[in-house]
This record gives C-alpha cells, sequence and structure tokens, in this order.
C-alpha cells in the first residue's frame, strides 16, 4: 500500500472510531439524555418532516457566511493594497485590525446588535473576522516577491502600477489562498454566533431553541449541519489553494 | 537567425564610464565596511569586458551600480553620456542575474515577452520566436520555468535579457549555478549569440576560462576593498574559434590570471 493510500486509511479510520464511540456513547446513555445515538440524529436530519426547519435554517446561515466572506474577503484585499501602496499606513492598520480581532466574537455581536439590528449582526460578525484574516495574509503575501525579483523589475524600467500587477498580486496569491482556507472554518461559526442574539433564523437560532426548548435531537442535528458545512468550505477552499500553490508558487 | 543582423540598427551603441567609483556600507556602531574603492573603467560601445574577481571583491556591486540598483557612495557611472537608471527607465538595459528571476507562473514564452509588456510595447511575437529558436529552447516555449533544467532556465533569462535590443548587456555570473559541463556549452553559446549582436557587455564571473574565452578584455580585482589590479587585453579570437581554448596561448593567459587572482584573494 502507497503511503499516501495508508495516511488517507488512517484518517479514514479514525474518523470512523470517532462516529462509533459517538455512536456508543448514546447507545448506551454513557453521559446520560443531552448525548443521543448518533442513529437518532441521523434520523432526525433525514426526517421529511423536518426538512423545512433545517432547510431555512441552513440556508439562511449559509447565505449569511458568503455575505460576510465576501465582504471580508473584499475588505481584506483593498486594506492590504493600502498598507502596501501607502506604507505610512501600514503600522496604523495592523493595529487596529489586530485589536478587531481581539475581541471575541461572543462579546462583540451584542455590541453590533445594538449598532446594526439583529438581521446585520452575523453578516458583519463573519465579514469581521474573515477580513482580519485575509488582511493579515495578504499583506504577508504582497511582500512576498523575491529581491532578485523585484531587482528584475527595476532593471526593465517597469512602472509602479505594472509592479503590481505582474510581480507583487501573483506572488501574492499563494498566501492569500492561504488565508482564505484559514479564513473558511470562521464563516460558519462567525454566522452561527452573530445568530445568537436574536436573528429571526439560522442554524444559531435553532441552537439556542433546542438548547431551550431540551430538543436534543434537533440541537445535535444543527451541529451535524454546521460542521458538514464548514468541511465543505475549508475543502473547498484547500482546493483553491492547492490549485493556485501549483501554478504561482 | 540571419534576421536578427539584417535587423536596421535601432539601438545606439553605448559606453559605460565608470570614474572613482566607491561603494561603503555603514554598519552598527560607526563602522564602515568598504566594498568598492575608487573604480575607473571605460568600456567602449561594443566592447565585452569580463570582471573577475573572488567572492566578495565588489565585482557584482560594479554591475549593481551600473544597472542603477544601487547608487555609489563616491564617483559616478554614466552610461551612453546618461545615468544608469535613465538607461533603465528607457527600457534600454538588459540584465541576466545568476538566479535567474524567471516568473513561475508564465510560460518561457511569456517571460521572455515580459520586457515588451512592461515597456508597453506591443509583443513582437516574431522577435520573441528568434530569440527562443537563438538560445536553443525551441519546443518548449509553453514550458513553466519549474519543468526545466537550470541551463535551460538560464538561456531563458539570456534571451530574455536581449529581447528588446538593449544598448548595455550585463550578466551577472549568470553560470555559476551551472555544472562545469554545462557551463562550458553555454559559455561557447554566449559566444555565438553575442558575435551576432555585439552589444556592449559586461560579465561578472569568478571563473578565469570563462572570462578569457567570452571577452575582448579581462579586469582582474582584488579582494575588499575591491579595487583594480589588472587589465588583460585579450587577442585571441576565441570566441569565433572556441576551439583555441585548447592552444598553449590560452592556458599561459588562464594560468596567469589564476595566479593575479590566487594573490588578489590576500590583498
Amino acid at each position: 500500500m502507497t503511503l499516501r493510500a495508508r495516511s488517507v486509511l488512517y484518517g479514514v479510520a479514525g474518523v470512523a472510531l470517532l462516529l462509533l464511540a459517538a455512536q456508543l456513547i448514546g447507545q448506551f446513555g454513557l453521559v446520560g439524555k443531552t448525548w443521543p445515538p448518533l442513529t437518532e440524529v441521523v434520523a432526525f436530519l433525514l426526517d421529511p418532516k423536518n426538512a423545512t426547519l433545517l432547510g431555512n435554517a441552513l440556508a439562511a446561515t449559509v447565505s449569511e457566511a458568503a455575505a460576510g466572506g465576501a465582504i471580508g474577503i473584499a475588505a481584506g484585499i483593498v486594506l492590504a493594497l493600502l498598507a502596501h501602496l501607502v506604507p505610512v499606513l501600514a503600522p496604523g492598520l495592523d493595529r487596529f485590525a489586530a485589536l478587531i480581532d481581539s475581541v471575541p466574537q461572543i462579546a462583540l455581536a451584542p455590541f453590533l446588535v445594538i449598532i446594526i439590528g439583529r438581521e446585520g449582526t452575523p453578516v458583519v460578525v463573519v465579514a469581521l473576522a474573515v477580513t482580519f484574516i485575509v488582511f493579515i495574509s495578504t499583506n504577508s503575501g504582497l511582500t512576498a516577491a523575491t529581491r532578485q525579483h523585484q531587482d528584475l523589475f527595476t532593471v526593465l524600467g517597469s512602472p509602479r502600477w505594472d509592479r503590481l500587477a505582474r510581480l507583487e498580486l501573483p506572488a501574492a496569491l499563494p498566501k492569500l489562498f492561504d488565508g482564505l482556507a484559514l479564513a473558511a472554518p470562521a464563516m460558519i461559526l462567525g454566522a452561527t454566533i452573530g445568530e445568537w442574539f436574536g436573528a429571526k433564523r439560522g442554524l444559531g437560532v435553532l441552537f439556542v431553541s433546542a438548547m431551550e426548548n431540551y430538543r436534543i435531537p434537533l440541537l445535535w442535528a444543527a451541529a451535524v449541519l454546521s460542521v458538514l458545512c464548514s468541511l465543505i468550505i475549508y475543502g473547498a477552499a484547500l482546493l483553491a489553494q492547492r490549485a493556485v500553490a501549483r501554478r504561482f508558487a | 537567425m540571419t534576421a536578427i543582423t539584417d535587423e536596421p540598427r535601432t539601438s545606439t551603441e553605448r559606453s559605460i564610464v565608470l570614474s572613482g567609483v566607491s561603494k561603503s556600507y555603514r554598519l552598527q556602531r560607526g563602522a564602515q565596511l568598504t566594498a568598492l574603492q575608487d573604480i575607473s573603467l571605460d568600456i567602449a560601445p561594443g566592447e565585452f569586458v569580463a570582471l573577475l574577481g573572488p567572492s566578495g571583491c565588489g565585482k557584482s556591486t560594479i554591475l549593481r551600480i551600473i544597472a542603477g540598483l544601487e547608487d555609489p557612495s563616491a564617483g559616478t557611472a554614466v552610461i551612453g553620456g546618461a545615468s544608469p537608471h535613465a538607461l533603465s527607465q528607457a527600457h534600454r538595459l538588459g540584465v541576466a542575474f545568476q538566479e535567474h528571476s524567471l516568473l513561475p507562473w508564465l510560460t518561457v514564452r511569456d517571460n521572455i515577452a515580459l520586457p515588451y509588456r512592461v515597456a508597453h510595447r506591443p509583443v513582437d511575437a516574431a522577435h520573441v520566436q528568434e530569440l527562443i529558436d537563438l538560445v536553443g529552447l525551441s519546443g518548449f516555449e509553453n514550458a513553466r520555468p519549474k519543468q526545466l533544467s537550470g541551463g535551460m532556465r538560464q538561456r531563458a533569462s539570456i534571451a530574455r535579457a536581449l529581447v528588446l535590443s538593449p544598448d548595455v548587456l550585463l550578466l551577472d555570473e549568470p553560470f555559476g549555478a551551472l555544472d562545469a559541463v554545462t557551463r562550458r556549452r553555454m559559455n561557447a553559446e554566449l559566444g555565438r549569440i553575442w558575435a551576432e549582436l555585439k552589444i556592449t557587455t559586461l560579465l561578472v564571473t569568478h571563473d578565469v576560462d570563462e572570462a578569457v574565452l567570452l571577452a575582448d578584455r579581462v579586469v582582474v580585482m582584488t579582494g575588499r576593498p575591491g579595487s583594480i589590479r589588472h587589465i588583460e587585453p585579450i587577442d585571441l579570437p576565441l570566441r569565433v574559434n572556441p576551439e583555441l581554448t585548447r592552444a598553449p596561448e590560452f592556458h599561459e593567459i588562464v594560468d596567469r590570471l589564476t595566479s593575479m587572482l590566487d594573490t588578489a584573494k590576500e590583498g
């Protein structure tokens, strides 16, 4: 068996063991009623009666994550370009970004609810987290071009704009996509936390409602959906990152 | 291949004049490191000069000053009556570095055509193809640098340096990272290419054979602080007759310059 096939097998085996353990803990009630058997959670997910509820919540959270993600990526890139082209702004932007990011999202969200309202908060929470991650990675990427390449563009008599478009931006892409892979898990999480404080729809709302009404299978179903979504987004980001690294690194 | 020599001479031949060039770096606690001391050198238009010296003698610094990548601490570098910066701004300078510096995301063809794009001129695809054939990279036009050997990447780098028919060609140990056999082959190729183009050229190298084979004059430098120890005119027509490297005259010159380098290292 090849090395690669073996490591994939180990990964699959590990996940299978975890799922088996989760099932057994639930089946024998080892930690009480709050941990149901996995089969019950799966049955809840597949039950057509729950389809609308879960479907609407999923759609709401994913669309917030997508919107917040798009805004965050755009803002992160713009701010990084600004810091790169106007160096005097760079330290200030760095510190401001770090400040925003250092406030825990769960503390920031109620504050945002007051300023922006319940409906806009999830998108803003996601956007803030993604902006920070993309800003840091893009900023780092814009200085990734080697000194030799910069010298090349100098002796070619390159105007500033050509240097940026033909050298610095392509050279930044690997790190930018590294940042996207890092930001991917933050998107669903941010949207869920943003919904916690009174949004109308979403997986976060399901969490809160399930906890308050002691609907255990619903709680777990919402959790499974969050994890699956995050994994899909992360997987897509990882594929993109590999393709970019192959071409640009 | 004949198309290149039939091309109307659009470039103006330029001389390189270094007058009293010195370069010092300030270190911590006020100490000074003098890399170059009082370098004066005239390179005539169309002349091929080799700068020969031990590692760290500042020869690459001279090349970087002529390329406009660094400014001298004292003295001037004048190229065809203008500053080095003016030459690169006018896109009339061709440089091949020791690191090939090909952009990894572009094909060979796009890498060689890059100077056109940076100069905002329409790409002359026929001329690019001519150069690809001239340096022996036919068939590899759409390859990425990752897929090429070291020798092939350097050939692409030299083709890129030549694509805008520059007035001045600077070569900074372009074959330094290659093995001996490939290096000899590349020396012969460069001699052949240069014979067609006759651009004012400065080659920086620590390889004595290479310097004597390719240059009209060899400038031997001392160690830090770098200064000119000796200038040797090469009368043997080695570029066009590389088989003359077997002649005793060639070995005599190489031995003499090598011994000068040896004592220069202690300087």
